[in-house]
């Protein structure tokens, strides 16, 4: 009986050894596979990922972020690894973390023959990060609300006082948004709008997704937060509305967040990581993404898209620089820090 | 000192200094030497800030509650499965001691799911109580109840140990006085006071580094949102200094047990070397009572969140879709474990041995340091070890999954420790002996003795080590090679926006490949057990 | 010269002296018994002569050679060529009684067919050949202490040390015993020193008798 028992052990330990050390053989850079780390969620992203495989031969190892934990980012992995990368293609969910990259050397400039068509507001000129299906940042408001603010601005009206909540802006696309506004404004002005947002009671939270539970739930009135946060909720059946915020003639322009595509300087398989940036770059990853239950807009023209889905064509876009918004980034870090009461 | 026996303990602690300290060593200096020199700079932001310390007093508190509300769960719940006579007392063991073996956050993926618009508490008790339930749950409490859920069964198990490590003799010259009551309360409960403390230390602690819990029911707290610090601005040193109080207040807090611990006595309870089990406390008229109680507690506390779990995953669709989703992270997850899993059983083996060797010297060093490791939150260990391997040398350690494993030697020596020295002390030295006297060396002593004697801690140790592999998140999430992520690790990424049925049949799967295996291999060394 | 020797040793177990001053010899083939109540530190002799124990001050003399001394073991005692009966017998309960005496000779490196040899004609010199097979825990207390003494003898030591291994014996067994360990040692020939608290004890096994009494050799 004990015998049996010290062979079960045994072998469950030497099978799985064995096991490992044959998966470990197999980790040395070969042209036939490649390594990406993702922001975007795995829920949407992981069928790309195993499409391509399967069109290419092309295994893919990736590394997932999660939103939840925040500690995780992989561009934190990223960035320790610089001197050593392993990974050769980072898949962001939006191009600040890929102009980010940019500017610590970490990217590898790629001009993909799959982005053409792509407008040039949303390529690094030098070609060292490429967007493609992208979130738009749109007012997410509870039906209960009879007469909706048409503008991010509008959010700091009296009218609004104590019933807008905000994801925490140190974090992701609200940090990209608000340091859009202070570009496109003026940074006299865009501190001026968040000064007086903060007078009207603005509450914080710790994500777009838990600000769009808050406002579904008639907590809040109105938040601002991604497309897909809000669109999900709609074909959940919550009683919410998306709008798409400052589409008036000379207004400001919809906060437009594509995903990006950034190669990664020195990773361990250059050839498979442009095969790869090419298919994530294709319409027909954008058509995919659009279907999905995250509604990502197609930034090639003539994709077609579900209904609930709004095409670029059709919205009026904030023109501003990604690069001088990741820039503006950096220098409004402490500002928004003091903002957000850290 | 036999030159085997130096080699052998040499290369045990070596690997312990390697695999744990030189990593948080080494982010220690990184974050002293942040802009190229010598300095405090990057303590600066994080010390000047009110948010910093309002985070903190958050994370004290949610870990002094936690703490306090294990030690009311936990040493009855000892007491009771440890001595009485409760009917259903191993199973009552088994089930409370579950949490333990999971990733805390499945219990609060199931609350969360009860409160739910559509979870079964609005469809029984109305929408109204779903959302007071839900509305109770974020925030403190429902922290304070999944944390101190998952991590009662420590205090349980090591009150249990030490209730039946006192020597009977004791207790029964305390019978002849006075009745069980007292005895329990007066000698006994004493006697097991070091345990008691060891147990409140590492709740408190385990408490105060769980990253995986708090941002579910968004309540921030320092570990979380310093760690996040990594996240947002993109600055390895800043994290690194946030992760620094984190591994001081766990290194007082070691440092505090230990000493109160000398100062209160302790040793006297563990060292049990009579034969025979302990003497069962008859529960008499309370019998009844007792069990009703405690088997609800552990239907509410354990039971429950596993059936909302299990109703929301709904058919074999949801089981067929988790496992086309997660299947590989589930066969990952338990190849590893079943390797860390025998590599930490050795580690413990050989410290445990130390231990019983040098109980003042070299022993008791490796013991606090592999506490220390085990209390050091996982997203730190998971930064100091991207730090320490991620060089172009290291790419056999760091690029593979042998990252992972000696992220597990650092992050869970301590349990396989304890376990096989309790079990070492129980051996009788005279078989030791007996073996030096009859010409043994030291290194056949270990193999041909020592461990058959000790089998049964040894198989304890590595299906604990294993499931302490298997359930880990704050470091595997940091550090897995592409590729390698395990089946917890999934569920997280899954998480975000995953379809709720998903999710729940992931975590139903989890529960499953680490409550079976456990199971199967407890009935087999209980039959073993009867057999011999 | 004497086959073993402690030379004014003093051992001491934090505050309490469990021998102070104690000298003695044991010539080759004599029978020492050392008696005296218990705590008086008969048992800490045998372990300072089998390196179990070290002593605080004083010498430790292994066949003329100096094992111990002065706090520091010389002599580990897997190299003193010694077999010991432990009070409490100390049987390896993994292992079968075959297996108890076979693991000293393995340590040796001993060719497995001498080996098996040797553990057989040492058990039908206990009359254990029926039991080689069992596991200690199978045995009764009488066949429990012959596999204990085998285990000792198999490795043909020079000397062997009895601590008390009769005491939890009953009195008819405890005297059946010594009359077989008398007739071995006649056989085998080895030296005994043997620890009792037993008058009679003594006055059958020995060729000599030393009193202790508190940590001290009296009279």
């Amino acid at each position: 009986m004990r015998r049996l028992a010290v062979c079960a052990v045994t072998l469950s330990t030497l099978l799985p050894l064995a096991a490992c050390s044959r998966r470990t053989a197999s980790l040395k850079p070969q042209a036939q596979r490649v390594v990406v780390y993702v922001s975007e969620d795995q829920v949407f992203s992981q069928p790309v990922l195993e499409a391509f495989q399967k069109e290419t031969g092309i295994e893919v190892r990736a590394v997932y972020d999660t939103e939840e934990a925040k500690s995780t980012g992989v561009m934190n992995r990223l960035m320790a690894e610089k001197d050593n990368p392993q990974a050769d293609v980072y898949w962001a969910n939006e191009p600040i973390r890929a102009e980010v990259l940019r500017q610590r050397g970490v990217a590898e400039a790629y001009d993909s023959p799959a982005a053409e068509g792509i407008p040039a507001t949303f390529r690094d000129p030098e070609g060292y990060w490429t967007g493609f299906s992208a979130r738009l940042r749109v007012l997410i408001v509870n039906d209960a609300v009879e007469k909706p603010p048409r503008s991010v601005l509008d959010l700091a009206d009296r009218t609004w006082r104590g019933k807008v909540v905000l994801a925490n802006p140190l974090f992701g696309t609200t940090t990209s948004h608000m340091a859009a506004l202070f570009v496109r404004l003026g940074d006299a002005e865009a501190r001026g709008f968040l000064d007086r947002l903060k007078a009207n009671g603005v509450r914080l939270t710790t994500s777009n997704g838990e600000s769009a539970d808050q406002v579904a739930a008639g907590q809040a009135g109105v938040s601002l937060v991604d497309s897909d946060d809000a669109i999900n909720r709609v074909r959940r059946g919550d009683p919410i509305r998306m709008i798409v915020p400052d589409q008036e003639p000379g207004g400001l322009g919809c906060f437009v967040v594509p995903n990006a595509v950034v190669l990664i300087h020195g990773g361990p398989h250059p050839d498979a990581a442009r095969r790869l940036a090419d298919y994530l770059l294709s319409p027909d990853t954008e058509r995919r993404l659009a279907e999905a239950d995250c509604a990502q807009i197609p930034l090639h023209a003539g994709v077609p898209v579900p209904k609930d889905v709004p095409s670029l064509g059709s919205i009026r876009v904030m023109k501003v620089s990604y690069a001088a918004v990741a820039r503006k980034m950096v220098e409004i870090q402490q500002e928004l820090k003091a903002w957000a009461g850290y | 000192m036999s030159p085997v026996r130096r080699a052998v303990l040499g290369s045990a602690v070596l690997l312990l200094v390697v695999a744990g300290l030189l990593p948080v060593a080494g982010m220690i200096l990184r974050s002293l030497t942040a802009g190229g020199h010598l300095g405090f700079e990057a303590y600066r932001g994080l010390l000047g800030s009110a948010r910093q310390w309002s985070l903190a007093g958050n994370s004290l508190l949610l870990a002094a509650l936690t703490t306090v509300a294990a030690l009311l769960l936990g040493v009855p719940a000892g007491v009771l499965v440890g001595r009485t006579d409760l009917p259903g007392r191993r199973l009552l063991a088994a089930l409370l001691a579950m949490p333990l073996l999971l990733p805390p956050y499945l219990n609060a993926v199931a609350w969360m799911a009860a409160g739910s618009a559509s979870g079964p508490v609005a469809r029984v008790l109305g929408e109204g109580a779903a959302r007071t339930l839900s509305h109770w749950l974020f925030g403190l409490p429902g922290c304070v109840l999944v944390l101190s859920t998952a991590f009662m069964p420590l205090i349980m198990l090591l009150v249990a140990a030490a209730l039946r490590g006192v020597p009977p003799r004791l207790e029964e010259a305390g019978l002849l006085a006075a009745p069980w009551r007292t005895v329990l309360l007066r000698i006994s409960l004493p006697l097991a006071a070091p345990a008691i403390l060891l147990g409140a230390a590492l709740v408190f602690l385990l408490a105060l580094g769980d990253v995986t819990v708090p941002p579910s029911f968004r309540y921030p707290v320092f570990a979380v949102e310093s760690l996040s610090q990594f996240s947002a601005f993109y600055d390895l040193s800043a994290a690194t200094a946030a992760a620094m109080p984190l591994a001081a207040i766990t290194a007082a807090v070691l440092g505090l047990e230990a000493l109160v611990s000398r100062w209160t006595g302790a040793g006297t309870a563990g060292r049990g070397r009579e034969p025979g089990p302990p003497p069962t406390v008859p529960l008499g008229r309370f019998r009844l009572p007792a069990a009703v109680t405690a088997w609800s507690v552990a239907g509410l506390l354990v039971g429950a969140p596993l059936l909302i779990l299990v109703l929301r995953a709904g058919g074999p669709a949801s089981y067929a879709a988790a496992l086309g989703q997660a299947g590989g992270s589930l066969v990952r997850g338990l190849l590893l474990a079943a390797v860390g899993g025998t590599l930490l059983a050795a580690e413990g083996f050989l410290l445990a041995v130390l231990g019983v060797e040098r109980p003042r010297g070299a022993g008791a060093a490796a013991d606090a340091t592999a506490l220390f490791l085990f209390a050091v939150p996982g997203a730190v260990m998971g930064v100091g070890l991207i730090v320490l391997w991620n060089h172009p040398w290291a790419n056999l350690i760091y690029a593979t999954p042998l990252i992972l494993l000696l992220g597990y030697l650092a992050r869970s020596t301590a349990v396989t420790l304890r376990i096989c020295r309790a079990t070492l002390e129980l051996v009788p030295p005279g078989l030791v002996e007996a073996g030096r006297v009859a010409g043994i060396g030291w290194g056949r002593r270990l193999v041909w003795i020592l461990a058959p004697a000790a089998w049964r801690g040894l198989a304890a140790a590595w299906l604990a080590g294993a499931v302490f592999c298997l359930r880990d998140v704050g470091m595997t999430l940091l550090v897995h090679p592409p590729g390698w992520d395990t089946l917890p690790v999934r569920i997280m990424t899954l998480a975000a926006n995953g379809a709720p049925e998903l999710i729940a049949a992931l975590c139903v799967l989890l529960v499953a490949a680490t409550v079976i295996p456990v199971g199967l291999l407890a009935g087999l060394v209980g039959r073993m057990e009867a057999g011999s | 010269m004497s086959l073993l020797a402690l030379e004014d040793v003093r051992v001491t177990f934090g505050h309490r002296v469990a021998l102070d001053g104690v000298s003695l010899a044991v010539e080759v083939g004599e029978r020492l018994v050392l008696l005296g109540p218990s705590g008086c530190g008969k048992t800490t002799v045998l372990r300072l002569l089998a390196g179990l124990a070290v002593p605080d001050r004083g010498r430790v003399l292994i066949g003329g050679r100096l094992a111990a001394a002065e706090g520091r073991l010389l002599v580990e005692p897997e190299q003193r060529g010694l077999g010991m009966v432990f009070q409490d017998l100390a049987l390896w309960p993994h292992l079968s009684v075959a297996g108890n005496l076979e693991l000293g000779l393995r340590a040796r490196g001993t060719p497995r067919t001498d080996r098996r040899r040797r553990v057989r004609a040492m058990l039908e010199l206990v009359e254990l050949g029926e039991l080689a097979g069992a596991r200690p825990g199978e045995l009764s207390g009488g066949q429990q202490q012959r596999v204990a003494l085998a285990r000792a003898l198999v490795l043909e030591p020079e000397a062997l040390l009895l601590d008390e291994p009769l005491s939890s014996l009953d009195l008819e067994l405890a005297r059946r015993l010594r009359t077989e360990i008398l007739r071995l040692q006649e056989r085998l020939g080895f030296t005994l020193v043997h620890v009792t608290h037993d008058p009679e004890e003594a006055d059958q096994m020995a060729t000599r008798t030393l009193r202790m009494d508190r940590g001290r050799l009296a009279g």
